[in-house]
Protein backbone atom coordinates (compact mmCIF):
# COMPACT_ATOMS: atom_id res chain seq x y z
CA UNK A 1 0.00 0.00 0.00
CA UNK A 2 3.07 1.88 0.94
CA UNK A 3 4.38 1.93 -2.83
CA UNK A 4 1.22 2.87 -4.50
CA UNK A 5 0.60 5.59 -1.90
CA UNK A 6 4.06 6.71 -2.89
CA UNK A 7 2.93 6.72 -6.85
CA UNK A 8 0.10 8.45 -6.42
CA UNK A 9 1.58 11.47 -4.30
CA UNK A 10 3.85 11.28 -6.80
CA UNK A 11 1.85 12.03 -9.68
CA UNK A 12 0.34 15.33 -7.62
CA UNK A 13 4.03 16.53 -6.82
CA UNK A 14 4.43 16.35 -10.49
CA UNK A 15 1.01 18.48 -11.28
CA UNK A 16 1.48 20.83 -8.55
CA UNK A 17 4.57 20.23 -6.49
CA UNK A 18 6.73 22.28 -9.02
CA UNK A 19 4.38 24.38 -10.08
CA UNK A 20 2.77 25.70 -7.10
CA UNK A 21 -1.05 24.88 -8.60
CA UNK A 22 -3.31 23.11 -6.52
CA UNK A 23 -5.23 20.43 -8.47
CA UNK A 24 -8.27 18.81 -6.01
CA UNK A 25 -9.43 16.79 -8.90
CA UNK A 26 -6.63 14.11 -9.62
CA UNK A 27 -8.69 11.06 -8.14
CA UNK A 28 -10.87 11.64 -11.53
CA UNK A 29 -7.96 10.00 -13.70
CA UNK A 30 -7.96 7.20 -11.00
CA UNK A 31 -11.35 6.65 -11.52
CA UNK A 32 -11.26 6.81 -15.24
CA UNK A 33 -8.57 4.59 -15.09
CA UNK A 34 -10.55 2.15 -12.97
CA UNK A 35 -13.87 2.50 -14.82
CA UNK A 36 -11.74 1.96 -17.73
CA UNK A 37 -10.19 -1.51 -16.81
CA UNK A 38 -13.50 -2.54 -15.09
CA UNK A 39 -15.22 -1.86 -18.46
CA UNK A 40 -12.68 -3.48 -20.58
CA UNK A 41 -12.42 -6.98 -18.95
CA UNK A 42 -15.72 -7.34 -18.15
CA UNK A 43 -17.43 -5.75 -21.55
CA UNK A 44 -15.33 -6.45 -23.67
CA UNK A 45 -13.43 -9.32 -22.47
CA UNK A 46 -9.99 -7.61 -22.94
CA UNK A 47 -7.21 -9.34 -20.99
CA UNK A 48 -5.38 -6.98 -17.63
CA UNK A 49 -2.80 -5.90 -19.03
CA UNK A 50 -4.08 -4.49 -22.42
CA UNK A 51 -6.89 -2.78 -20.12
CA UNK A 52 -4.40 -1.41 -18.14
CA UNK A 53 -2.91 0.02 -21.39
CA UNK A 54 -6.86 1.03 -22.31
CA UNK A 55 -7.14 3.05 -19.14
CA UNK A 56 -3.66 4.94 -19.35
CA UNK A 57 -4.70 6.31 -22.55
CA UNK A 58 -8.62 6.96 -21.98
CA UNK A 59 -7.25 9.15 -18.75
CA UNK A 60 -4.99 10.98 -20.63
CA UNK A 61 -7.06 11.36 -23.66
CA UNK A 62 -9.42 13.36 -20.96
CA UNK A 63 -7.06 15.19 -19.18
CA UNK A 64 -5.96 16.91 -22.45
CA UNK A 65 -9.42 18.59 -23.22
CA UNK A 66 -9.85 19.57 -19.62
CA UNK A 67 -5.93 20.36 -18.96
CA UNK A 68 -6.18 23.03 -21.73
CA UNK A 69 -9.69 24.57 -19.90
CA UNK A 70 -8.65 24.31 -16.52
CA UNK A 71 -4.96 25.27 -16.31
CA UNK A 72 -5.82 28.35 -17.94
CA UNK A 73 -7.49 29.25 -14.71
CA UNK A 74 -5.52 30.75 -11.89
CA UNK A 75 -4.72 29.55 -7.90
CA UNK A 76 -8.26 28.74 -5.86
CA UNK A 77 -10.01 28.87 -9.54
CA UNK A 78 -7.71 26.10 -11.20
CA UNK A 79 -8.30 24.16 -7.67
CA UNK A 80 -12.39 24.62 -7.89
CA UNK A 81 -12.64 23.74 -11.30
CA UNK A 82 -10.39 20.66 -11.05
CA UNK A 83 -13.08 19.07 -8.30
CA UNK A 84 -15.88 20.34 -9.39
CA UNK A 85 -14.92 17.95 -12.86
CA UNK A 86 -14.07 15.22 -10.83
CA UNK A 87 -17.23 15.05 -8.75
CA UNK A 88 -18.85 15.80 -12.03
CA UNK A 89 -17.46 12.69 -13.28
CA UNK A 90 -18.57 10.50 -10.48
CA UNK A 91 -22.26 12.00 -10.50
CA UNK A 92 -21.96 10.66 -14.64
CA UNK A 93 -20.59 7.26 -13.47
CA UNK A 94 -23.62 6.93 -11.23
CA UNK A 95 -26.43 8.26 -13.61
CA UNK A 96 -24.77 7.70 -16.99
CA UNK A 97 -26.63 4.25 -17.33
CA UNK A 98 -30.37 5.77 -16.22
CA UNK A 99 -30.19 8.67 -18.23
CA UNK A 100 -29.14 7.08 -21.61
CA UNK A 101 -30.99 3.40 -20.25
CA UNK A 102 -27.60 1.66 -21.35
CA UNK A 103 -25.81 -0.73 -19.52
CA UNK A 104 -22.59 0.93 -19.64
CA UNK A 105 -21.19 2.17 -16.20
CA UNK A 106 -23.62 0.03 -14.19
CA UNK A 107 -24.33 2.89 -11.87
CA UNK A 108 -24.38 2.24 -8.12
CA UNK A 109 -24.47 -1.48 -8.29
CA UNK A 110 -21.08 -1.16 -9.26
CA UNK A 111 -18.42 -3.51 -11.40
CA UNK A 112 -17.28 -6.80 -10.69
CA UNK A 113 -14.18 -7.68 -12.05
CA UNK A 114 -13.42 -11.46 -13.07
CA UNK A 115 -11.00 -12.90 -10.39
CA UNK A 116 -8.03 -13.65 -11.88
CA UNK A 117 -5.90 -16.62 -10.24
CA UNK A 118 -2.92 -13.86 -9.32
CA UNK A 119 -1.18 -13.64 -5.69
CA UNK A 120 -0.74 -10.46 -4.10
CA UNK A 121 2.94 -10.41 -5.43
CA UNK A 122 1.44 -9.89 -8.91
CA UNK A 123 -0.52 -6.78 -8.11
CA UNK A 124 2.69 -5.79 -5.70
CA UNK A 125 4.71 -6.02 -8.61
CA UNK A 126 2.60 -4.09 -11.14
CA UNK A 127 2.17 -1.57 -8.55
CA UNK A 128 5.78 -0.95 -8.07
CA UNK A 129 6.37 -1.23 -11.40
CA UNK A 130 3.95 1.93 -12.39
CA UNK A 131 5.19 3.85 -9.22
CA UNK A 132 8.77 3.41 -10.31
CA UNK A 133 7.63 4.75 -13.56
CA UNK A 134 6.40 8.11 -11.02
CA UNK A 135 9.94 8.14 -9.49
CA UNK A 136 11.48 8.27 -12.61
CA UNK A 137 9.65 11.10 -13.92
CA UNK A 138 10.62 12.95 -10.70
CA UNK A 139 14.14 11.98 -11.63
CA UNK A 140 13.77 13.46 -15.18
CA UNK A 141 11.65 16.68 -14.29
CA UNK A 142 14.75 17.57 -11.26
CA UNK A 143 17.84 17.40 -14.35
CA UNK A 144 15.83 19.17 -17.38
CA UNK A 145 14.48 21.99 -18.91
CA UNK A 146 11.30 20.67 -18.50
CA UNK A 147 11.64 20.74 -14.64
CA UNK A 148 13.26 23.91 -14.61
CA UNK A 149 10.60 25.42 -16.79
CA UNK A 150 7.49 23.84 -14.36
CA UNK A 151 9.89 25.57 -11.09
CA UNK A 152 9.81 28.68 -13.30
CA UNK A 153 6.16 28.87 -13.44
CA UNK A 154 5.66 28.78 -9.83
CA UNK A 155 8.04 31.60 -9.00
CA UNK A 156 6.66 34.16 -11.46
CA UNK A 157 4.39 32.70 -14.45
CA UNK A 158 4.32 36.26 -16.86
CA UNK A 159 8.11 35.94 -16.08
CA UNK A 160 8.61 32.71 -17.26
CA UNK A 161 6.40 33.42 -20.27
CA UNK A 162 8.63 35.87 -21.04
CA UNK A 163 11.62 33.93 -21.26
CA UNK A 164 10.23 31.70 -23.35
CA UNK A 165 8.82 29.13 -21.56
CA UNK A 166 5.38 28.06 -22.87
CA UNK A 167 3.76 27.52 -19.78
CA UNK A 168 0.47 26.45 -21.28
CA UNK A 169 2.35 23.54 -22.88
CA UNK A 170 4.44 22.81 -19.88
CA UNK A 171 1.76 22.77 -17.96
CA UNK A 172 -0.12 20.21 -19.86
CA UNK A 173 2.77 18.17 -19.87
CA UNK A 174 2.53 17.35 -15.84
CA UNK A 175 -0.86 17.25 -16.01
CA UNK A 176 -1.41 14.84 -18.85
CA UNK A 177 1.52 12.44 -17.48
CA UNK A 178 -0.05 12.63 -14.13
CA UNK A 179 -3.24 11.39 -15.34
CA UNK A 180 -1.46 9.16 -16.95
CA UNK A 181 -0.03 6.98 -14.21
CA UNK A 182 -3.00 7.71 -11.73
CA UNK A 183 -5.21 5.75 -14.74
CA UNK A 184 -3.17 3.25 -14.82
CA UNK A 185 -2.92 2.92 -11.02
CA UNK A 186 -6.86 3.05 -11.13
CA UNK A 187 -6.84 0.36 -13.52
CA UNK A 188 -4.46 -2.02 -11.36
CA UNK A 189 -6.51 -1.26 -8.00
CA UNK A 190 -9.54 -2.30 -9.84
CA UNK A 191 -8.29 -5.99 -10.86
CA UNK A 192 -7.17 -5.58 -7.26
CA UNK A 193 -10.08 -5.73 -5.42
CA UNK A 194 -12.12 -6.74 -8.13
CA UNK A 195 -15.21 -4.35 -7.46
CA UNK A 196 -15.69 -0.81 -7.27
CA UNK A 197 -18.43 1.90 -7.34
CA UNK A 198 -18.38 5.26 -8.23
CA UNK A 199 -18.49 6.71 -4.70
CA UNK A 200 -15.56 4.55 -3.89
CA UNK A 201 -13.19 5.49 -7.08
CA UNK A 202 -14.02 8.68 -7.79
CA UNK A 203 -13.69 9.68 -3.99
CA UNK A 204 -12.38 12.87 -2.69
CA UNK A 205 -10.73 11.30 0.02
CA UNK A 206 -8.14 9.46 -2.05
CA UNK A 207 -7.45 13.33 -3.88
CA UNK A 208 -6.90 14.67 -0.16
CA UNK A 209 -4.21 11.97 0.52
CA UNK A 210 -2.22 12.57 -2.22
CA UNK A 211 -2.27 16.15 -1.14
CA UNK A 212 -1.60 15.83 2.41
CA UNK A 213 1.18 13.42 1.29
CA UNK A 214 2.79 15.48 -0.45
CA UNK A 215 2.50 18.48 1.18
CA UNK A 216 3.96 16.16 4.37
CA UNK A 217 7.10 15.14 2.13
CA UNK A 218 7.46 18.45 0.97
CA UNK A 219 6.11 19.88 -2.47
CA UNK A 220 8.39 20.00 -5.59
CA UNK A 221 10.80 18.01 -4.30
CA UNK A 222 12.21 14.53 -5.18
CA UNK A 223 11.71 12.38 -2.17
CA UNK A 224 9.18 14.24 -1.42
CA UNK A 225 6.44 12.46 -1.95
CA UNK A 226 8.05 9.25 -1.25
CA UNK A 227 9.00 10.75 2.66
CA UNK A 228 5.19 12.07 2.94
CA UNK A 229 3.34 8.65 1.89
CA UNK A 230 5.66 6.34 3.52
CA UNK A 231 5.38 8.60 6.71
CA UNK A 232 1.37 8.80 6.84
CA UNK A 233 0.87 5.35 5.65
CA UNK A 234 3.06 3.98 8.28
CA UNK A 235 2.00 6.44 11.43
CA UNK A 236 -1.87 5.52 10.21
CA UNK A 237 -0.85 1.57 10.43
CA UNK A 238 1.04 1.85 13.65
CA UNK A 239 -1.38 4.38 15.36
CA UNK A 240 -4.42 2.61 14.28
CA UNK A 241 -3.84 -0.37 15.67
CA UNK A 242 -2.68 0.63 18.87
CA UNK A 243 -5.25 3.13 19.54
CA UNK A 244 -8.03 2.04 17.47
CA UNK A 245 -10.53 4.66 18.90
CA UNK A 246 -8.24 7.56 18.89
CA UNK A 247 -5.68 7.17 16.04
CA UNK A 248 -7.62 9.39 13.20
CA UNK A 249 -7.18 12.59 15.90
CA UNK A 250 -3.80 11.76 16.18
CA UNK A 251 -2.86 12.27 13.03
CA UNK A 252 -4.76 14.43 11.92
CA UNK A 253 -2.94 15.85 15.27
CA UNK A 254 0.42 14.79 13.80
CA UNK A 255 -0.06 16.10 10.46
CA UNK A 256 -1.20 19.56 11.57
CA UNK A 257 2.06 19.64 13.93
CA UNK A 258 4.12 18.63 11.17
CA UNK A 259 2.85 21.40 8.85
CA UNK A 260 2.83 24.44 11.45
CA UNK A 261 6.61 23.56 12.62
CA UNK A 262 7.98 22.66 8.82
CA UNK A 263 5.55 24.05 6.23
CA UNK A 264 7.33 23.06 3.62
CA UNK A 265 7.44 19.84 4.30
CA UNK A 266 9.66 16.96 5.89
CA UNK A 267 11.82 17.31 3.11
CA UNK A 268 11.38 20.45 2.03
CA UNK A 269 12.74 22.06 5.51
CA UNK A 270 15.85 19.60 5.45
CA UNK A 271 16.52 21.33 2.25
CA UNK A 272 16.55 24.60 3.62
CA UNK A 273 18.12 23.70 7.11
CA UNK A 274 20.98 21.99 4.93
CA UNK A 275 20.65 24.30 1.17
CA UNK A 276 21.19 20.98 -0.33
CA UNK A 277 19.63 21.50 -3.84
CA UNK A 278 19.66 17.11 -5.11
CA UNK A 279 16.85 15.99 -3.10
CA UNK B 1 13.77 46.76 -44.55
CA UNK B 2 14.13 47.43 -40.51
CA UNK B 3 14.44 44.82 -37.99
CA UNK B 4 11.31 45.79 -36.13
CA UNK B 5 8.42 47.82 -37.29
CA UNK B 6 5.54 49.25 -35.34
CA UNK B 7 2.94 50.21 -37.39
CA UNK B 8 -0.12 52.19 -36.10
CA UNK B 9 -0.30 49.96 -33.03
CA UNK B 10 -3.03 51.33 -30.82
CA UNK B 11 -4.26 49.55 -27.29
CA UNK B 12 -7.86 50.39 -26.01
CA UNK B 13 -8.97 49.11 -22.05
CA UNK B 14 -12.57 49.99 -23.05
CA UNK B 15 -12.77 53.63 -23.79
CA UNK B 16 -9.17 54.55 -22.37
CA UNK B 17 -6.26 54.48 -25.25
CA UNK B 18 -3.21 53.94 -23.64
CA UNK B 19 -1.51 53.70 -26.91
CA UNK B 20 -2.71 55.55 -30.20
CA UNK B 21 -1.87 55.64 -33.80
CA UNK B 22 2.10 54.95 -32.81
CA UNK B 23 4.41 53.86 -35.44
CA UNK B 24 8.61 53.46 -35.82
CA UNK B 25 11.13 51.62 -37.01
CA UNK B 26 14.07 50.34 -35.35
CA UNK B 27 17.47 49.57 -37.33
CA UNK B 28 20.20 46.88 -36.49
CA UNK B 29 22.69 47.75 -34.04
CA UNK B 30 20.26 50.85 -33.16
CA UNK B 31 19.33 52.44 -29.99
CA UNK B 32 15.71 53.94 -29.77
CA UNK B 33 15.11 56.00 -26.59
CA UNK B 34 11.26 56.22 -25.76
CA UNK B 35 10.07 58.73 -23.23
CA UNK B 36 7.36 60.10 -21.76
CA UNK B 37 5.45 61.16 -18.32
CA UNK B 38 4.24 58.18 -16.37
CA UNK B 39 1.18 57.08 -17.77
CA UNK B 40 1.97 57.96 -21.32
CA UNK B 41 1.62 54.08 -22.63
CA UNK B 42 5.39 53.06 -23.01
CA UNK B 43 5.18 50.09 -21.24
CA UNK B 44 1.62 49.23 -22.94
CA UNK B 45 3.73 49.84 -25.99
CA UNK B 46 6.03 47.17 -24.95
CA UNK B 47 4.08 45.18 -23.85
CA UNK B 48 1.95 45.11 -27.18
CA UNK B 49 5.49 44.23 -28.66
CA UNK B 50 6.19 41.43 -26.57
CA UNK B 51 3.00 39.89 -26.82
CA UNK B 52 1.61 40.11 -23.53
CA UNK B 53 -1.56 42.62 -24.89
CA UNK B 54 -3.41 41.97 -27.71
CA UNK B 55 -3.68 45.12 -29.47
CA UNK B 56 -6.43 46.70 -30.68
CA UNK B 57 -5.21 47.63 -33.87
CA UNK B 58 -2.27 47.88 -35.94
CA UNK B 59 0.87 45.80 -36.23
CA UNK B 60 3.95 44.42 -35.66
CA UNK B 61 6.68 43.23 -37.48
CA UNK B 62 10.00 41.67 -37.05
CA UNK B 63 12.05 40.61 -39.43
CA UNK B 64 9.84 41.07 -42.17
CA UNK B 65 7.27 38.43 -39.79
CA UNK B 66 4.08 39.24 -38.75
CA UNK B 67 4.63 38.75 -35.49
CA UNK B 68 1.09 41.06 -33.55
CA UNK B 69 -0.49 38.82 -31.46
CA UNK B 70 2.49 36.53 -30.69
CA UNK B 71 2.09 34.66 -27.72
CA UNK B 72 4.74 35.98 -25.40
CA UNK B 73 7.10 32.25 -25.21
CA UNK B 74 6.78 32.64 -29.04
CA UNK B 75 7.86 36.27 -29.94
CA UNK B 76 10.51 35.20 -26.51
CA UNK B 77 11.77 32.51 -29.05
CA UNK B 78 12.06 34.88 -32.34
CA UNK B 79 14.16 37.07 -30.67
CA UNK B 80 12.85 40.08 -28.80
CA UNK B 81 13.24 39.63 -25.17
CA UNK B 82 11.51 42.35 -22.66
CA UNK B 83 12.63 43.28 -19.06
CA UNK B 84 9.72 44.21 -16.56
CA UNK B 85 9.50 47.67 -14.79
CA UNK B 86 8.66 45.76 -11.31
CA UNK B 87 11.32 42.93 -11.63
CA UNK B 88 10.08 39.56 -11.47
CA UNK B 89 13.27 37.08 -10.97
CA UNK B 90 12.72 33.52 -10.12
CA UNK B 91 13.34 34.41 -6.39
CA UNK B 92 13.82 31.08 -4.79
CA UNK B 93 16.40 29.36 -8.05
CA UNK B 94 19.88 30.78 -8.65
CA UNK B 95 21.44 33.74 -10.89
CA UNK B 96 22.46 30.53 -12.42
CA UNK B 97 19.17 28.90 -12.53
CA UNK B 98 17.58 32.05 -13.57
CA UNK B 99 19.60 32.32 -16.74
CA UNK B 100 19.43 28.91 -17.18
CA UNK B 101 15.47 28.88 -18.00
CA UNK B 102 15.81 31.85 -20.76
CA UNK B 103 18.35 30.43 -22.56
CA UNK B 104 16.85 27.08 -22.27
CA UNK B 105 12.81 27.58 -23.24
CA UNK B 106 14.10 30.99 -24.89
CA UNK B 107 17.42 30.20 -27.01
CA UNK B 108 15.80 26.82 -27.60
CA UNK B 109 19.30 24.97 -26.14
CA UNK B 110 19.47 21.55 -24.79
CA UNK B 111 20.72 21.54 -20.94
CA UNK B 112 24.81 21.08 -21.69
CA UNK B 113 24.30 23.85 -24.24
CA UNK B 114 22.76 25.78 -21.91
CA UNK B 115 25.00 25.64 -19.27
CA UNK B 116 28.11 27.14 -21.19
CA UNK B 117 26.17 30.14 -22.91
CA UNK B 118 25.02 30.89 -19.34
CA UNK B 119 28.02 31.38 -18.13
CA UNK B 120 29.35 33.52 -20.96
CA UNK B 121 25.90 35.40 -20.19
CA UNK B 122 26.22 35.77 -16.61
CA UNK B 123 30.54 36.92 -17.57
CA UNK B 124 29.61 39.47 -20.35
CA UNK B 125 27.06 41.33 -18.13
CA UNK B 126 29.50 41.14 -14.50
CA UNK B 127 27.32 39.18 -12.39
CA UNK B 128 29.95 36.13 -11.58
CA UNK B 129 30.16 36.32 -8.40
CA UNK B 130 26.84 36.08 -7.93
CA UNK B 131 26.38 32.95 -9.95
CA UNK B 132 24.89 30.42 -7.28
CA UNK B 133 23.04 33.12 -4.94
CA UNK B 134 19.46 33.11 -4.82
CA UNK B 135 17.91 35.78 -7.23
CA UNK B 136 16.36 37.23 -4.17
CA UNK B 137 19.10 38.43 -2.38
CA UNK B 138 21.25 40.02 -4.53
CA UNK B 139 21.73 43.80 -4.56
CA UNK B 140 19.45 46.01 -7.02
CA UNK B 141 21.81 46.80 -9.63
CA UNK B 142 23.04 43.23 -9.55
CA UNK B 143 19.35 42.44 -10.35
CA UNK B 144 19.00 44.62 -13.25
CA UNK B 145 21.50 43.05 -14.73
CA UNK B 146 20.06 39.78 -13.92
CA UNK B 147 17.05 41.23 -16.18
CA UNK B 148 19.63 42.08 -19.00
CA UNK B 149 21.48 38.42 -18.67
CA UNK B 150 17.99 36.56 -19.05
CA UNK B 151 17.37 38.56 -22.30
CA UNK B 152 20.61 37.93 -23.34
CA UNK B 153 20.60 34.54 -22.82
CA UNK B 154 17.24 33.92 -24.89
CA UNK B 155 18.81 34.82 -28.03
CA UNK B 156 17.51 38.23 -28.69
CA UNK B 157 18.31 40.46 -31.05
CA UNK B 158 16.04 43.25 -29.65
CA UNK B 159 15.92 44.54 -26.32
CA UNK B 160 12.99 46.25 -24.89
CA UNK B 161 14.66 47.74 -21.80
CA UNK B 162 11.93 49.03 -19.71
CA UNK B 163 13.10 51.38 -17.34
CA UNK B 164 16.17 49.21 -16.08
CA UNK B 165 17.85 52.09 -14.67
CA UNK B 166 15.48 52.79 -12.21
CA UNK B 167 16.77 52.77 -8.70
CA UNK B 168 20.72 53.09 -9.42
CA UNK B 169 22.60 56.04 -8.49
CA UNK B 170 24.81 58.06 -10.66
CA UNK B 171 27.99 55.52 -10.75
CA UNK B 172 25.79 52.39 -11.06
CA UNK B 173 23.51 54.22 -13.86
CA UNK B 174 27.35 55.24 -15.71
CA UNK B 175 28.27 51.33 -15.52
CA UNK B 176 24.82 50.71 -16.70
CA UNK B 177 25.63 53.03 -19.84
CA UNK B 178 28.56 50.88 -20.47
CA UNK B 179 27.15 47.79 -20.85
CA UNK B 180 24.32 49.18 -22.98
CA UNK B 181 26.91 50.00 -25.61
CA UNK B 182 28.82 46.95 -25.52
CA UNK B 183 25.39 45.10 -26.09
CA UNK B 184 24.36 47.19 -29.09
CA UNK B 185 28.38 47.15 -29.88
CA UNK B 186 27.79 43.16 -29.82
CA UNK B 187 24.77 43.28 -32.62
CA UNK B 188 21.71 43.62 -30.93
CA UNK B 189 19.35 46.71 -30.68
CA UNK B 190 17.52 47.99 -28.15
CA UNK B 191 14.86 50.39 -27.13
CA UNK B 192 15.45 52.00 -23.68
CA UNK B 193 12.72 53.69 -21.74
CA UNK B 194 13.86 55.57 -19.24
CA UNK B 195 12.76 58.51 -16.87
CA UNK B 196 16.16 59.62 -16.49
CA UNK B 197 17.35 61.87 -18.70
CA UNK B 198 21.01 62.27 -18.97
CA UNK B 199 20.94 58.62 -19.72
CA UNK B 200 18.82 58.62 -22.34
CA UNK B 201 19.92 61.24 -23.82
CA UNK B 202 23.94 60.05 -24.14
CA UNK B 203 23.07 56.35 -24.98
CA UNK B 204 20.41 57.04 -27.86
CA UNK B 205 20.64 57.48 -31.49
CA UNK B 206 17.36 58.36 -31.92
CA UNK B 207 14.42 59.23 -29.73
CA UNK B 208 10.71 58.96 -29.55
CA UNK B 209 8.50 60.94 -27.08
CA UNK B 210 4.60 59.49 -25.98
CA UNK B 211 2.17 61.64 -24.63
CA UNK B 212 -1.29 60.00 -23.40
CA UNK B 213 -0.61 57.16 -26.19
CA UNK B 214 0.85 58.91 -28.86
CA UNK B 215 3.65 59.83 -30.26
CA UNK B 216 4.58 63.45 -30.49
CA UNK B 217 7.85 64.00 -31.69
CA UNK B 218 10.82 61.93 -32.89
CA UNK B 219 14.43 62.46 -33.79
CA UNK B 220 17.73 63.22 -32.68
CA UNK B 221 18.34 63.92 -28.93
CA UNK B 222 19.17 67.50 -29.77
CA UNK B 223 15.93 68.00 -31.89
CA UNK B 224 13.88 66.52 -29.05
CA UNK B 225 15.44 68.21 -26.29
CA UNK B 226 14.32 71.59 -28.02
CA UNK B 227 11.11 70.45 -29.42
CA UNK B 228 8.18 72.99 -28.11
CA UNK B 229 5.59 70.27 -27.36
CA UNK B 230 7.96 67.68 -25.58
CA UNK B 231 8.93 70.64 -23.17
CA UNK B 232 5.17 71.21 -22.47
CA UNK B 233 4.76 67.92 -21.57
CA UNK B 234 7.12 67.41 -19.41
CA UNK B 235 6.91 71.16 -17.68
CA UNK B 236 3.51 72.72 -18.59
CA UNK B 237 2.80 75.18 -20.69
CA UNK B 238 4.17 78.66 -20.65
CA UNK B 239 2.04 81.14 -18.73
CA UNK B 240 1.16 83.76 -20.49
CA UNK B 241 2.39 86.14 -17.19
CA UNK B 242 6.12 84.98 -18.22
Amino acid sequence: MVILWIGMAGCWNITCGYTGYVDFGPVVYFGIGSYGTAIAMTKFGAPFFLAVAISGLAALLVALPIGLTTLRLRGAYFAIATFAFAEAMKQIALEFDRTFGVSFFDGSHGITLPIGDHGNEFFFFCILAVTLAVILMHYVIEHSKFGLGLKAIHESEDGAEISGVNTTGIKLRAYVTSALFLGMFGGIEAYWITYITPTDVFNVHKTVQMVIMTLLGGMGTFLGPIVGASFLTIISEILGTTFVEYYLIMVGAIIIGIILMMPKGIIGTIKEWKAIRFI
Amino acid sequence: MALLEVKELTKLFGALMAVGNVSFSLEEKQILGMIGPNGAGKTTLFNMVAGLHRPTHGKVIFDGRDITGWKPHRVCRLGIAKTSQIMEPFRAMTVFENVQVAALHGGGMNMAASRIRTDEVIEFVGLAENRDKPAASISVPARRRLELARALASGARVLLLDENMAGLNPHEIDEALVLLRQIRDSGKSLIVVEHIMRAVMGISDRILVLNYGARIAEGSPQEVANNDEVIEAYLGKKSAAM
